[in-house]
């Protein structure tokens, strides 16, 4: 099956890249362990340097004229079905949307259970990138040969016994989203002002080792990275070196005392100095984030609008900003729970302080992160108050207007619908988490390439390295593309000033 | 549940309001009349490990899904095996993908399938938020759920002289 969909491929390429055909071409495409698919052109100069690289992915289309009609109570719906990467994060924008729609306050049994299955997602998500889609660049290695660098190679060093803790606290975490939200792909747990479901009492006891485990089990992650990773000097120095490192703002929710929150808050924006440079309730997001467009692609580079669009350009004076874990742990003072906190500050010690700047220093922020959600569950297993039994307040405003933002594992998520009178949409906005980091995605990709690829050779391990840059960010266009173009190799094509493959390494 | 779990499952993969994608789901809707009920039929929108909540302690497994290779009209019934897949050690747009799913079930002794067909269709467009095939899927739904049918049938066949044995 591998003919026909190179030449499918190579096809759609040509035809999206005409005006660049004639000249030398490395493509990767497409992307290995990527959520989504898409694909990266690497346009060669006539000396074989690194001109421009191109990250693309496909357009999802209707998305607006599908919603338009429908009773906003349909939305956290329909946008966890768009996806089925990250359901929760979606269904969770969509019904925080709906709170502020109607303008009603959650009461606080239903919030936490929302809470609680939100951080639940974030620790098992998180824990998947670290194991199965990062990991192999980190836990393996990425000077590891190509057959090892993938899911066989992570079982090989961890052991098997890990391999099955990461399954088994996966299914465990689903359990519990399960039994809030019906289903785990499509939730439906969020209601405005509220939650569907309560917590039994006598369940509590399941949930609390649940939370037990889930923090033993992100400590153990703790010690994983810094004993393969942080013990590497080689890891450490790529981490720290140049073509991996960019200076931008950062964004992310945080609370009223500027820790990290994933469920809500405010937007805090810091500086490439780490300087606070706005801090603003959601409603307000179309004051600071601007969508440029580039005729080479159908992602939406989001920058910020007060600064302006200056390019692809690092520095205080672009609109260029970032999101995810990165970026979160540079918008926010401190973790929201003790054992995350301490990691934290061990990961500034270690990387040179506030800001931290380093792309591939995502994968520690992320293994924090994955602390502070197991800690904010054990939390909350263990407030009496989650198995309330107060589990909505019903609406009663006129609605117009609702935004809802959350973190998503991938970075910070924007609902935003428009109704008539009776709650029908007339409008319907999302940014997606990705597109926080489309911009900086495409420096990391570009400035990679221009590292690592020079007189034209670019070989398996060195279209890796240029990989990583990306995969840091744990992209997901999965609400961008959720086709099925079967399974595809991955093929570099080297092409020559006529459009001619002269060379192509498969994987 | 009483009794041991069915070891056969259908399965089919796609996204209700993704257009075409959705004609595994369709299929397998259809399907489930002409099955008997030891065998399990699944319709699903997960990708990645998903498939292993799904796949895992199962023997034997169908899998209808959409596809889009470009070089055949949409409604074309194509079918793979796992070897195929197993082969290429490739990336997935469904992230973890079939071949890395596999990988990890080895890996971890897990019971999977033994057995697997996967019969696809060649769909035209995916990329639109809309509950509506495109007339040429639409049209090879019985096509893809005949296919089907005769892929499972030694598999029943083997299921029936267990019974009566």
């Amino acid at each position: 099956m591998q003919e026909p969909i190179q030449q499918a491929w190579n096809a759609a390429q040509n035809k999206a890249n005409a005006d660049y055909l004639k000249r030398r071409t490395i493509s990767i495409d497409p992307i290995t362990r990527l959520e989504g698919h898409g694909k990266i052109d690497i346009f060669l100069d006539s000396q074989g340097e690194v001109e421009r690289a191109y990250f693309q992915v496909p357009e999802l289309r209707g998305f607006e004229t599908f919603s338009v009609g429908r009773p906003a109570e349909d939305m956290p719906q329909i946008t966890s079905r768009i996806c089925g990467v990250c359901p929760t994060a979606h269904h969770m924008a969509g019904t925080r949307a709906l709170d502020d729609l109607y303008k009603v306050e959650v009461p606080p049994t239903a919030k936490k259970i929302r809470e609680l299955v939100y951080n639940a997602f974030m620790l098992e998500d998180h824990a998947l990138h670290v194991y199965i889609l990062g990991g192999p660049d980190f836990i393996v290695g990425p000077d590891a040969p190509k057959e090892l660098r993938n899911v066989v190679g992570v079982i090989q060093k961890v052991g098997v016994d890990v391999g099955k803790k990461v399954i088994s606290m996966r299914r465990r975490i689903r359990e519990l989203i399960a039994y809030f939200g019906g289903k785990v792909i499509h939730p439906v747990l969020g209601l405005p002002g509220g939650v569907s479901k309560g917590l039994n009492p006598d369940d509590l006891p399941g949930f609390k080792q649940l939370a037990e485990d889930g923090v033993e089990f992100a400590k153990f992650t703790q010690q994983v990275f810094k004993d393969i990773v942080l013990k590497n000097p080689d890891y450490v120095k790529l981490i720290t070196s140049d073509t991996y490192t960019h200076k931008t703002y950062y964004m992310g929710l945080v609370d009223e005392k500027n820790r990290v929150n994933f469920y809500e808050g405010q937007i805090r924006v810091v500086d490439p100095t780490g300087k606070e440079y706005a801090k603003f309730p959601v409603q307000k997001y179309l004051d600071y984030v601007g969508e440029h467009v580039e005729p080479w692609s159908y992602v939406k580079f989001c920058y910020l609008k007060p600064i302006g669009w200056k390019g692809f350009v690092d520095g205080p004076d672009s609109g260029v900003y970032s999101v995810a874990p990165l970026a979160r742990l540079n918008a926010s003072d401190a973790m929201a729970t003790p054992e995350a906190q301490k990691a934290r500050e061990e990961y500034f010690a270690t990387l040179g302080g506030r800001p931290v700047h380093f792309t591939l220093a995502n994968h520690w922020a992320r293994v924090i992160e994955m602390l502070q959600a197991a800690e904010r569950m054990r939390e909350l297993v263990n407030d009496a108050e989650i198995a309330g039994k107060e589990l909505r307040a019903i609406p009663t405003a006129t609605p117009s207007v609702g935004i809802g933002v959350v973190e998503a594992p991938r970075g910070t998520l924007f609902h935003h619908y428009e109704t008539d009178e009776k709650g029908l949409i007339k409008k319907a906005n999302l940014i997606v988490a990705t597109q926080g980091n489309s911009a900086r995605m495409a420096m990391s990709v570009e400035k990679s390439a221009k590292g690592l690829i020079h007189q034209g050779k670019a070989d398996d391990g060195i279209l890796n390295m240029i990989e990583m840059a990306f995969r840091a960010y744990d992209p997901c266009h999965g609400c961008a593309t959720h086709s099925l173009p079967g399974e595809m190799p991955l093929i570099v094509s080297v092409r020559d000033a006529s459009g001619q493959i002269v060379q192509e390494i498969r994987r | 549940m009483t009794g041991p779990r069915p070891r056969i499952l259908v399965l089919g993969l796609g996204n209700d309001i993704l257009g075409d994608d959705a004609v595994g789901l369709l299929a397998a809707r259809r399907l489930r009349a002409f099955l008997p009920e030891s065998v399990d039929v699944v319709e699903s929108p997960g990708a990645g490990l998903d498939l292993l909540d799904l796949l895992e302690g199962y023997d034997r497994a169908l899998l209808l899904d959409a596809i889009m290779t470009g070089t055949h009209p949409p409604g074309t019934i194509l079918e793979f095996s796992a070897a195929d897949f197993r082969k290429n050690d490739a990336p997935s747009p469904h992230y973890a993908g079939l071949p890395t799913v596999m990988q990890l079930a080895d890996s971890l002794g897990l019971r999977f399938p033994e057995h697997f067909q996967i019969v696809a269709m060649e769909i035209e467009n995916p990329y639109e938020v809309v509950q509506a095939l495109s007339a040429p899927v639409e049209h090879a739904i019985p096509a893809l759920v005949e296919r089907a049918k005769v892929r499972l049938a030694p598999w029943l066949d083997e299921l029936d002289q267990q019974t009566d044995s």
